[in-house]
């Protein structure tokens, strides 16, 4: 069974991404390198895409042109910022898959962390487990 | 000689100014570096003074060594295509020394794939801001015993208990000890400072009980041995590196066996396309010096070029070339696009390219006729050196078994649709 259902993911991660963009300065790592990214998620299936201006989702998002897409399953989305996840691990397994250039997307890990320290705090409002 | 690009229309200025770059560092510095070195004993060529170390130093300062790795990391953050340029034309000025400056850069960028924060901090970081060439990496896997088996991860032996590794790492606390010896051919090894060193962990699940990690070379109980004598590539050098009770902290394992074979592909798909990339530039001075050859010498009172059968001839060189960098080009931009790379691709790269590059020279040689083989021309250097391209980071038989493989297991591959 899904970890999330699409209403729900869509609230969380409009959150969780407007306020690492707002409070943690993502926003502006993100354009200092050149990166957007588009989330193709299965189970519940959704399509968000980010950059230094927020997450969009849906067909609004559909239409972008990202520079990294990533695509992977809900669960691996959840285990991903519960820091439950060996990332590089989980490409190599096709856990995830990633189209754009590898360096973008090794970049990308280091910038996401401040999101996974503030991601508890979501758990407990979406009512979702600690654990993966 | 100045080469026409077919991807000319997608080249922009800067694509432009770094191949001009490149190319007049391999024709001023790598080439009579390479010619140097090719007549130096192995010891000499990493003796004090020898004309290897002018050139790292050179090398480091314009940032060769640092080609693959993420600009985030301080490396050049180039496109795939720039990464192609790059290669090919250092592959043109020496494919030895374009070895050495590849190796040196993989404990570092496999650290990077393995996302080790730790490593990236402590030896990544330093090595990209390095400019004296002090920091040098290698790539040890390969063993007296243990060859085209250290990679044929497909085969039913692999994980059996017979395939007994020489390097052997046991867990003592929070530290590795690691005891047993790499081969002679560790590209790099007894110049190196840092190993990506692959070696076995759990020996009841055979290779697929091994584990990949980032060594610092300056540790009590490392040794080295001495450089090895060999007829290509002598520019290149190789030695084996001893263990004996060797620490490291556990964190230095970038893959245990749970991430083994999946990291190993990755490093196979890595290594295997670049190869394919400085094929692209012996195979290119190959055709060049075909191509200049057949107009200086004359014969039946006209130059060589001139007779029309010769032309053919000349004309094989280029198809070659191009139908090379076509395959390596498009290898490249897929496998630095997508993660996990498609292995089987780099697989094609690697054996097709260094092959058709390896007909070049040798089919060079026999245009020059006699002087081919004489020390007077490049053609006898770039053949040597190609020829040992056919063995270099696999033999190809192993690796198009290897191939076959992972068509069987993964064919047909749904498409990338999304
Ligand atoms: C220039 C150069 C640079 C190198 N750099 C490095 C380096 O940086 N680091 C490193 O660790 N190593 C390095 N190597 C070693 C290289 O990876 C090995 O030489 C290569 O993998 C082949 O292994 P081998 O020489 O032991 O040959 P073997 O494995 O002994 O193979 C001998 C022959 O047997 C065939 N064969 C082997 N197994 C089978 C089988 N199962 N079925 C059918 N036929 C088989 C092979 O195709 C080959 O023709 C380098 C080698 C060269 C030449």
């Amino acid at each position: 069974m899904a970890i999330f259902t699409k209403k729900v993911a869509e609230e969380l991660f409009g959150e969780l991404w407007t306020r690492m963009i707002k409070d943690y300065g993502f926003g502006k790592s993100l354009k200092e390198s050149g990166i957007s990214i588009y989330f193709v998620v299965s189970d519940p299936d959704m399509v968000m895409f980010v950059d230094e201006n927020g997450p969009i989702f849906g067909t609004e998002a559909e239409k972008k042109m990202p520079v990294v897409t990533m695509k992977m399953k809900g669960d691996i989305v959840h285990k991903f910022w519960l820091k439950d996840l060996n990332v590089p691990m989980a490409l190599a397994l096709r856990q995830i898959v990633a189209k754009g250039p590898v360096n973008k997307v090794l970049q990308l890990l280091p910038l996401m962390k401040p999101g996974m320290e503030i991601y508890p705090e979501y758990c407990k409002k979406f009512k979702l487990p600690m654990k993966a | 000689m100045e080469y026409f690009d077919i991807q000319f229309m997608n080249l922009t200025e800067d694509d432009i100014a770094l191949k001009k770059a490149t190319h007049k560092f391999a024709e001023e510095v790598m080439r009579p570096t390479a010619k140097a070195l090719d007549t130096m004993s192995a010891e000499d060529v990493v003796a004090d003074g020898s004309p290897l170390w002018t050139f790292l130093k050179k090398a480091y300062e314009l940032g060769y060594h640092k080609t693959l790795l993420p600009e985030y990391y301080g490396g050049l953050g180039l496109s795939p295509l720039q990464v192609h340029i790059v290669f090919e034309e250092l592959g043109w000025g020496s494919f030895g020394l374009s070895v050495l400056l590849g190796v040196i850069c993989f404990p570092f960028y496999v650290s990077c794939l393995a996302g080790n924060e730790e490593l990236i901090e402590k030896y990544v970081k330093p090595f990209c801001a390095c400019t004296d060439a002090s920091i040098r990496g290698c790539w040890a896997i390969t063993e007296p015993d243990h060859g085209s088996d250290y990679i044929a991860s497909g085969e039913d032996y692999f994980t059996t208990p017979k395939m007994h590794g020489n390097v052997q790492a046991r867990l003592e606390g929070d530290e590795y000890v690691i005891n047993g010896q790499k081969s002679a051919w560790v590209s790099g090894g007894t110049i190196a400072t840092h190993a990506l060193l692959f070696l076995q962990l759990d020996p009841k699940h055979g290779f697929g009980g091994n584990g990949i990690c980032v060594l610092p070379l300056d540790l009590d109980g490392v040794t080295k041995g001495k450089p090895l004598e060999k007829i290509g590539q002598r520019d290149l050098n190789q030695g084996e590196i001893y263990f004996d009770n060797v620490r490291i902290p556990k964190s230095y394992m970038l893959a245990e066996p749970t991430f083994y074979e999946p990291l190993l592909e990755m490093i196979l798909a890595s290594a295997n396309m670049i190869m394919a990339t400085w094929s692209t530039g012996i195979a290119r001075a190959a055709f060049e010096e075909a191509l200049v050859y057949s107009k200086e010498r004359v014969q039946g009172t006209r130059p060589l070029i001139e007779h029309y059968a010769h032309k053919q001839r000349v004309f094989k060189l280029f198809a070659r070339t191009e139908v090379i960098r076509a395959i390596s080009r498009n290898v490249l931009n897929l496998n630095l696009n997508v993660s996990p790379p498609l292995a089987e691709y780099s697989l094609v790269a690697k054996s097709q390219c260094t092959e058709m590059a390896f007909q070049n020279a040798h089919e060079l040689i026999q245009i020059m006729g006699g002087n081919g083989l004489t020390r007077e021309y490049i053609a006898e250097k770039l053949f040597r050196d190609a020829r040992a391209t056919l063995i270099e980071d696999g033999n190809n038989e192993t690796l198009e078994r290897h191939g076959g493989h992972i068509l069987a297991e993964t064919y047909p591959r749904p498409p990338l649709d999304f």
